[in-house]
């Protein structure tokens, strides 16, 4: 071969070796964990995967991270460590990004692309830290007033015409339930409920109480005014009354499959399970309120926790992704968390869910009056304070009022602390 | 009653004893006699109010479901793996640690000793972050040497043996000095078979707490091929549901190292605690 031949050769392969690493696109590395399990993370996981084959220049590090407070602490230690993933879905995320002063999601999500109207107003102010949006919503969850239909039906009482409206009709409805199945020999309390703070969280809102106030930034307890004693006075009321049984709480979802309960308020979460396999026939109907109708929200967020620019920017594009009323609405339907956007609600798909499943559209029919207070860093402590508070009510050991001022001052000092 | 017939039946027979012991064993098996009968029962079987004692049909589905919802394998040898490692190495540390302190004299001893015991009052939450910030500067998060080493310090395990090494004779070490042995071979040739019932307690004791260890792997972890097995349990605890006779069957399959370990050590086990009762 001539010595010219070669030296093109040579050049040629030199220029090659030099362009390859221009020709091929850097790989972006996202890291992302996620505080859901079973079907929820299987959905999740699908997601990520689809993001990932449609954007073959990100790679994706999936891990499930333990449930809620495992992924708080994950979360907690890695934020300390420089060690922390760039997306985390996990509940309470809003503390650990606006709580740090990181409100990047603030502006992104009125970007036109993210539809930021789309989704039910009441859910965003659960994506909010000191009034600022910090996180978007994504396995959101409310209560819902279950029933069993047998019991139900045996007291004579047709659901269709005597759904309850308001906390006294279900009080008068539930004891009537319970009192015509006791005297034909069966055994069983009116109502219960699984996540009691929960519950009297959502009856404070319905009853004009806010539980928190938030001034110039300061958390104070707002749940021990007038207003709050009365919904305290109520469920001492159902308690006394033994239509509610004392502390049974943690065994309520048990004994309500078990045919011991007549109305159970639960997590909408349970209506996939429950309409595939419950022991017994479950419906289900609208909350019953005390002044206006409201349910507080529950679930997980999606929160940005990258530092630098470009992994932010990475980052949100797959948040987008997800949000997406296309895959937010799926992962809803595949898991039991709820739609987030109103064009998801609007979907032929959900609307024939509802059609064939009243509990759907009791739930989904609630995201118009969902609620929550914005997140504060001691929002965990006042949910035990408050289980703490009821139990002390439900047991005669404190009054109402006094149960809800030493709750009110025990969370005071907290916030103070 | 005491001097007759039946006052001597009663002390004979140890009727008493037993009539105290019998309860409170069934009470202390009870739990695990409901979590094997669980692992077999349907759902509506856990759910039924009163309570079903036996399942509906002895079936092995629980025990399937568990494979096909998560790498229960997986998790199964990630647990083995470090939890024996982990008790090899703790009872290597503790037996050379426990030696030096109660045979060896050398300057700062009983003030290491103190800080060592001092070490058993800090709660294990609380030295979690630094523990973690440490780890993750040297690279050790999300590899069975981060899962491992944090947990070999076990002041437990040391002062437990050093209660047996105490009780040793000087004299037999002092022979074995005069035969020409050094510290290594009084250790390994003396020492440590004279307390193989200490050595196994430690063992059992170190192998219990790996093998049930679930904070510290869970934070150093981020990937599921490094998962143990205690959190892997808890991926059956579910947001939208749970099935408790699923989880039963779990459990029920990974106690079954624990009862091996505790059956190949009980002899030593017993006989290790007889003998803190009496004197050397």
């Amino acid at each position: 071969m001539r010595k010219g031949t070669v030296r093109i050769f040579a050049a040629l392969i030199a220029l090659a070796l030099a362009a390859a690493p221009l020709a091929a696109a850097p790989k972006v590395k996202l890291t992302v964990w996620y505080g859901v399990s079973g079907a929820s993370g299987e959905a999740f996981k699908a997601l990520l995967d689809k993001y990932s084959t449609a954007n073959p220049n990100v790679e994706i590090t999936a891990s499930y991270s333990g449930n809620y407070s495992d992924t708080a602490t994950k979360v907690s230690a890695a934020l300390v460590s420089n060690t922390a993933p760039d997306v985390a879905l996990m509940a309470a995320g809003p503390l650990y990004t606006g709580g740090n002063g990181d409100f990047y999601m603030e502006s992104k999500v009125n970007e036109s692309s993210f539809k930021k109207s789309d989704i039910f107003p009441g859910v965003w102010e659960y994506t909010k830290f000191n009034g600022r949006i910090c996180a978007v919503p994504y396995g959101i969850s409310t209560p819902i007033l279950y029933y069993n239909k047998d019991l139900v039906e045996k007291a004579g009482v047709n659901m269709a015409k005597s759904a309850p409206k308001t906390w006294n009709d279900l009080y008068k409805l539930a004891k009537l339930v319970q009192d015509k199945n006791n005297a034909a020999g069966a055994s069983i309390s009116g109502f219960d409920v699984t996540d009691v703070g929960w519950l009297f969280k959502t009856m404070l809102n319905q009853n004009g109480n806010n539980v928190i106030n938030v001034k110039k930034g300061a958390v104070s307890p707002a749940f021990n005014d007038a207003k709050g004693l009365e919904v305290a006075t109520f469920w001492k009321r159902m308690i006394d009354d033994k239509v509610m049984a004392v502390g049974q709480h943690s065994n309520a979802e048990k004994a309500f499959l078990s045919g011991n309960v007549a109305f159970l308020v639960a997590t909408s979460a349970r209506i996939a399970k429950w309409s595939k396999s419950a022991t017994i026939p479950v419906s289900a109907v609208a909350m019953p309120y005390f002044k206006k109708p409201s349910v507080a929200l529950g679930g997980n967020v999606l929160v940005i926790l990258g530092k630098d620019k470009a992994t932010k920017d990475a980052a949100w594009d797959l948040v987008k992704f997800l949000a997406s009323t296309e895959n937010q609405t799926d992962f809803a339907l595949k898991t039991g968390y709820l739609p987030i956007r109103k064009s998801g609600v609007a979907r032929p798909e959900v609307k024939q869910i509802m059609k064939d499943n009243p509990m759907y559209a009791v739930a989904f029919n609630q995201l118009g009056i969902a609620w929550s207070y914005w997140h504060f860093e001691q929002m965990g402590t006042m949910d035990s304070i408050l289980w703490e508070m009821i139990d002390n009510i439900e047991r005669g050991t404190m009054t109402p009022k006094d149960a809800l001022d030493k709750a009110a001052k025990d969370l005071q000092n907290e916030i103070d602390s | 009653m005491k001097n007759s017939a039946f006052g001597h039946f009663w002390r004979r027979y140890h009727i008493g004893t037993f009539l105290l012991l019998i309860p409170g064993a069934a009470l202390m098996i009870f739990p695990f006699f409901w979590m094997a009968l669980s692992a077999f029962k349907t759902s509506a079987d856990v759910y039924q109010y009163p309570p079903k004692w036996l399942p509906s049909s002895f079936k092995w589905d629980n025990f399937a479901a568990v494979f096909s919802t998560i790498p229960f394998l997986r998790f199964y040898l990630n647990s083995i793996i470090t939890s024996v490692v982990q008790t090899f190495l703790i009872i290597m540390i503790s037996i050379m640690g426990g030696f030096a302190l109660t045979k060896l004299d050398f300057p700062g001893r009983s003030k290491i000793y103190t800080f060592m015991e001092s070490s058993m009052y800090v709660p294990e939450v609380v030295t979690m972050i630094p523990l973690f910030l440490l780890v993750s500067s040297v690279g050790l998060v999300d590899s069975y040497a981060g899962i491992i080493l944090p947990q070999l310090s076990s002041a437990f395990t040391t002062i437990l043996l050093m209660s047996f090494f105490s009780s040793i004779p000087n004299d037999l070490l002092d022979a074995a000095k005069i035969d020409g042995c050094g510290y290594y071979a009084i250790l390994f040739k003396i020492v440590v078979p004279n307390s193989r019932t200490a050595i196994s307690t430690a063992a059992l004791f170190s192998f219990l707490g790996a093998w049930r260890s679930y904070m510290w792997p869970l934070i150093v972890t981020n990937s599921v091929q490094l998962r143990t097995l205690p959190i892997g349990l808890k991926y059956l605890v579910q947001e939208t549901s749970s099935e408790y006779q699923v989880m039963m069957a779990a459990s029920l399959m990974a106690i079954v190292p624990i009862l091996i370990v505790y059956i190949l050590a009980e002899k030593e086990f017993v006989q290790s605690i007889t003998l803190t009762g009496l004197k050397s």
